[in-house]
């Protein structure tokens, strides 16, 4: 017998957690003994410049990497990895870009995962019908593969297939990051619409701090691998915690003739 | 998955052959008459006798006897003596010889009545021009080019002995195959060449056989050996064997040679002429040779590919998931790949005999690399961010091979394939020197006889069916494909 699965399924006060967490990658360091939580059912933004150890932090808590030291935990149990399966049809995860399979139509997309976890096809069809609902596509894009979607739509699709199995809580990995200004901002709003809506537990990494401000109250500040400011935007506008932050703040301009 | 196990379907016609005795040749014109005249012999005593043809070198015969891939073939005493038993005297007797091969279960006839001794010669003109006269004469002349056939250049009793015996030079040797040495030596292109002294083009070209004053080369007896086994199972077939020794004698030899080479008649019909019987079945026609060719050329061919596919794709799968092994996995098909071709074949006959299963399992073994290294390297250029797409939607390692990764890989494996089967289709003409037949057959007598037309009755075909099946690999491709990828690549 193999030890006891851990068991994801007992509320907790947070969801996820990482104590002292360091990562480095041949010799660079990542993480720098991290610790954060997310509370259930928070919306948290992790910001920082490319390299600050914000994707990695996302891929810590799905276990598609490891910590070299420290634990990570989702729903109070250590992340193990012959429980990965369990934990990761709980949490959706969006990248920049999607991730779509090529190979496979949307629906084929959203369909994977329930087809694996036994959903009858009827099921999936109308999962997939509610949430091209919820995410403004298209009903008849369903029909289309990823390369004849347009980005946006594209990033619809990536954001169905997080929640086609309705998910516990979303990691998005800079989910608007490839999109023209306009459809970024129409995105932005619906999917704050969606959070608020779904009510989940939800990690984003964005390096743009104007939109991590729209997502989320809590804003997480990543530099060198290190947790250089935690709380609301007001916090880090008014309080900076140091002249990095009050650099980073500062470096989202105005626009000139203050329309803010 | 499920579309390429489909396209695996494509295999396993019968390969099994009924056995009557076998009597093998080698890859020269003299080898296949005294062959042709042990089945004439025999099948006048009412045996029935499969001649396999042209099986490449002494090496390749030898060891097929030892295993009863055959039960006899004409063989020659310096070649016992020199090459194959190591430690008997090099100027042994028939009796001898009887003696020493008896323990390995071979058994050998007294002399036909000819002997074929190497021989070292020159074009009259040029042997004249330089005064040249006996081998010993070639030391003072560096300058002449010297072209032996590749099996004199490596036996015991070939170059490298002769060179030490007389002190020559080492410098212009080149190794040709026999049957072309003598147009090479008409041509210009080189001066020297060994000669095996029966042949008709002595006469025919000119040539000048150098005396050979230090008495280097043995005597070449032409003899029969045969399964020592034959005596009790089959007494009427070695006695038709012994029939023939003292019957042949050198001009008779000479004369035959001619008739094949500069004449062109079949071997069979000389043989029967020789011996006074009507002459056996009438060659097929163009068609039915054509058929029967691509019908073994194309089995072996895609039994070797099927069996590649169904061992190589898991491989590769596994090369790709484990990185330490994939090294080990493709190092050792890499090594497999650089295994000469004819020495891969001849590698095969002690495991499985001659014919078409060992030349199966040297095309299966070329086969692997190809696949193996495309599964792999398709699988490892998925971009990482669709492998982890794939894992953070917590799907197991079975399914994201099955529904995302095989077919995001399916070009590559496609490819792999594809370059494998154009190889094997290239590769399974040398199956015919180990007596698996195919398109190798034709090309294998023509360059023997010097007969263009003969080599591209095999060249010809292989050709068309490389290109045909590229066109069928583009076609399965297109149909295998996922829709999807095919968009993504004409955006």
């Amino acid at each position: 017998m193999s030890a006891p699965r851990p068991d994801y399924t007992t509320p907790h006060a947070a969801d996820f957690a990482l104590h002292e967490v360091t990562r480095r990658y041949q010799g660079v360091t990542a993480l720098d003994a991290v610790s954060l939580s997310f509370a259930a059912g928070s919306t948290t933004a992790l910001i920082g410049g490319s390299g600050a150890g914000k994707s990695t932090v996302l891929r810590l808590l799905l276990g598609l990497d490891w910590p070299d030291a420290g634990t990570v935990s989702a729903w109070g149990q250590p992340l193990q990895r012959d429980g990965l399966l369990a934990l990761r049809q709980r949490v959706g995860y969006v990248i920049q870009e999607g991730g779509l399979f090529p190979h496979l139509t949307a629906l084929g997309n959203l369909a994977l995962q329930p087809r694996y976890l036994g959903w009858p096809a009827e099921r999936i069809r109308q999962r997939a019908h509610e949430l091209a609902e919820l995410a403004r596509l298209p009903v008849d894009a369903l029909a289309r593969y990823p390369a004849e979607l347009s980005g946006g739509q594209r990033q619809r699709v990536a954001l169905m297939r997080g929640l086609m199995a309705d998910p516990d809580a979303l990691l998005l990995d800079e989910p608007l990051g490839a999109l023209d200004p306009i459809v970024r901002h129409e995105l932005q709003d619906e999917l704050k619409q969606i959070f608020s809506q779904l009510g989940k537990t939800v990690v984003v990494v964005t390096h743009d701090l104007a939109e991590a401000a729209w997502f989320a109250d809590r804003l997480v500040l990543l530099r060198d691998g290190r947790v250089v400011q935690d709380g609301r935007y007001e916090d880090l506008r008014d309080r900076p915690a140091d002249d990095f932050v009050r650099a980073f703040t500062h470096a989202q301009r105005a626009l000139p003739g203050g329309a803010a | 998955m499920k579309r390429l196990v489909c396209l695996l379907l494509m295999l396993l016609p019968a390969l099994g052959v009924a056995q009557p005795l076998r009597v093998g040749s080698k890859q020269f014109t003299e080898s296949v008459i005294l062959a042709e005249l042990a089945r004439g012999e025999a099948q006048r005593a009412g045996i029935d006798v499969e001649h396999r043809r042209e099986l490449g070198g002494t090496a390749i015969l030898w060891s097929a006897l030892q295993h009863g891939d055959i039960d006899a073939y004409p063989e020659y005493t310096g070649t016992l003596t020199q090459e194959l038993l190591k430690d008997v005297a090099p100027d042994a007797g028939i009796d001898a010889l009887r003696a020493r091969l008896a323990p390995m279960g071979i058994g050998i006839t007294d002399s036909l009545g000819f002997d074929d001794n190497y021989a070292i010669g020159m074009r009259e003109q040029r042997a004249e021009q330089l005064g040249i006269r006996s081998i010993s004469d070639l030391a003072a002349h560096p300058e002449v080019r010297l072209g032996f056939s590749n099996e004199f250049m490596d036996r015991g009793d070939g170059w490298p002995g002769l060179r030490q015996r007389y002190g020559l030079p080492a410098t212009r040797v080149r190794g040709l195959d026999h049957s072309l040495s003598y147009r090479a030596l008409a041509s210009g292109a080189v001066d020297v060449t060994d000669l095996y002294s029966t042949d008709a083009e002595i006469a025919y070209y000119h040539l000048r056989v150098l005396q050979d004053d230090r008495h280097y080369f043995p005597r070449y007896q032409a003899v029969f050996l045969y399964r020592l086994a034959l005596e009790r199972q089959s007494p009427v077939f070695v006695a038709a064997l012994k029939r023939l020794v003292g019957r042949i004698d050198e001009p008779a030899m000479r004369r035959m040679n001619a008739q094949a080479k500069l004449e062109g008649q079949r071997e069979a019909d000389i043989a029967a002429r020789f011996l006074g019987v009507p002459a056996s079945g009438r060659e097929d026609g163009f068609w039915q040779r054509l058929l029967h060719r691509t019908a073994e050329h194309v089995s072996l061919a895609a039994a070797s590919l099927a069996l590649a596919v169904l061992f190589a794709v898991p491989l590769g799968i596994v090369a790709a998931r484990w990185r330490r092994l994939g090294q080990l996995v493709i190092g050792l098909t890499g090594i497999l790949q650089t295994v000469p071709s004819l020495a891969m074949f001849v590698f095969m006959i002690p495991l499985f005999g001659i014919g078409a299963w060992p030349a199966l399992a040297a095309l299966f073994l070329y086969s692997l690399l190809p696949i193996v290294r495309n599964t792999h390297a398709g699988l490892l250029d998925i971009p990482l961010e669709l492998r982890e797409s794939a894992s953070a939607l917590g799907l197991p390692w079975r399914t994201r091979l099955t529904r995302v990764e095989l077919p995001l890989a399916t070009r590559s494996i496609l490819a792999g394939i594809k370059t494998a089967s154009v190889i094997n289709v290239g590769t399974a003409t040398l199956a015919a020197l180990i007596g698996a037949g195919g398109y190798g057959q034709p090309i294998l007598t023509g360059i023997r006889l010097n007969d263009i037309s003969l080599i591209l009755e095999g060249a010809v075909p292989a050709a068309v069916l490389a290109m045909l099946v590229q066109w069928l690999f583009e076609g399965i491709e297109r149909w295998l494909t996922p829709r999807g990828l095919r968009i993504a690549a004409r955006e």
